[in-house]
């Protein structure tokens, strides 16, 4: 089945038409598919070689410098492609909470990066098919969101 | 002739995921509808075998579209199966007191649906 659900979110992302509609498709597929309600979307600033809060769902804007928390081997992880994911001890009863940072990548450039937070209390992780569905995200949001080809904060502004 | 199953959510992706198992994982036929008042309408015109049905939607909510099924006569005998992120006992409850036969939690789980089709419908 993993299969199925792979080609339903690649048939998605590239039937986007802009990138309202590839922000929902994004909402919709890790919504759906990776069972989590909080996410959030930094798109890299090449003016301060920094990322900054593109769009976010069902978590405090506070929370949205969550970036700034990662080591920085899992920052380069991510500059270089590779999904990160990180799992840590929870607030409460033993539980694990687990977080993935997904690099949106257009042109062998991560130029976005989206953070998947909270899973749903029937989630307990990600499992390889999920895995599968981070490295289409990785691969393919990119055009969806990006459309015009141009990425980066400052240059998709100027296209406006 | 191939049994029918209307599948109703807001979600484009859900809707083509859902589509995509039933299409070529089963031999039931397939229609949709993307909100729970379009989902009551569909029901009397298309007099599906099964209902699959998200909770959370615009316009009208899936418990609402349930209970609307449930009083009309045409449409009262078809098992509902709704469909949400919420797990919650309190949740499901609601759901079984709106009328609906069976309950799954999202992400679904591709092979889990199946079976619970089947469990209704039949290979």
């Amino acid at each position: 089945m993993n299969d199925l659900r792979l080609a339903a979110a690649r048939k998605r992302l590239a039937e986007c038409s802009g990138k309202t509609d590839a922000i929902e498709a994004l909402r919709e597929i890790v919504s759906n598919f990776l069972g989590s309600e909080e996410m959030a979307l930094f798109q890299a600033d090449c003016r301060t070689a920094d990322f900054r809060t593109l769009w976010s769902f069902g978590i405090d804007a506070k929370k949205c410098n969550l970036l700034w928390a990662l080591s920085e081997k899992g920052l380069e992880q991510i500059l270089h492609g590779e999904c990160h994911v990180q799992a840590r001890a929870g607030e409460s009863n033993g539980s694990k909470s687990v977080r993935a940072f997904v690099p949106i990548r257009v042109a062998h450039e991560t130029v976005a990066v989206l953070a998947i937070l909270q899973l749903l209390p029937q989630k307990t992780g990600f499992d390889r098919a999920d895995m599968d569905l981070l490295a289409l995200l990785s691969s393919e949001a990119g055009k969806a969101l990006f459309p015009s080809g141009t990425a980066r904060a400052d240059e998709s502004e100027k296209s406006e | 002739m191939a049994k029918k199953v209307l599948v109703v959510d807001d979600s484009r992706t859900a809707l083509l995921m859902e589509r995509e198992i039933l299409e070529k994982r089963t031999s039931y036929q397939c229609v949709t509808a993307a909100d729970g008042q379009e989902a009551v309408e569909k029901a009397k015109q298309e007099r599906p075998d099964l209902i699959l049905m998200d909770v959370v939607m615009p316009r009208m909510n899936g418990f609402e579209a349930c209970k609307r099924m449930r009083e009309q006569p045409s449409t009262r005998d078809i098992p509902i199966v709704l469909v949400t992120t919420r797990g919650e006992e309190s949740y499901m409850e609601a759901g079984f007191q709106s009328g609906c036969n069976d309950y799954i939690t999202k992400p679904v789980n591709g092979e889990e649906l199946v079976a619970l089709l089947q469990s209704y419908l039949g290979e």
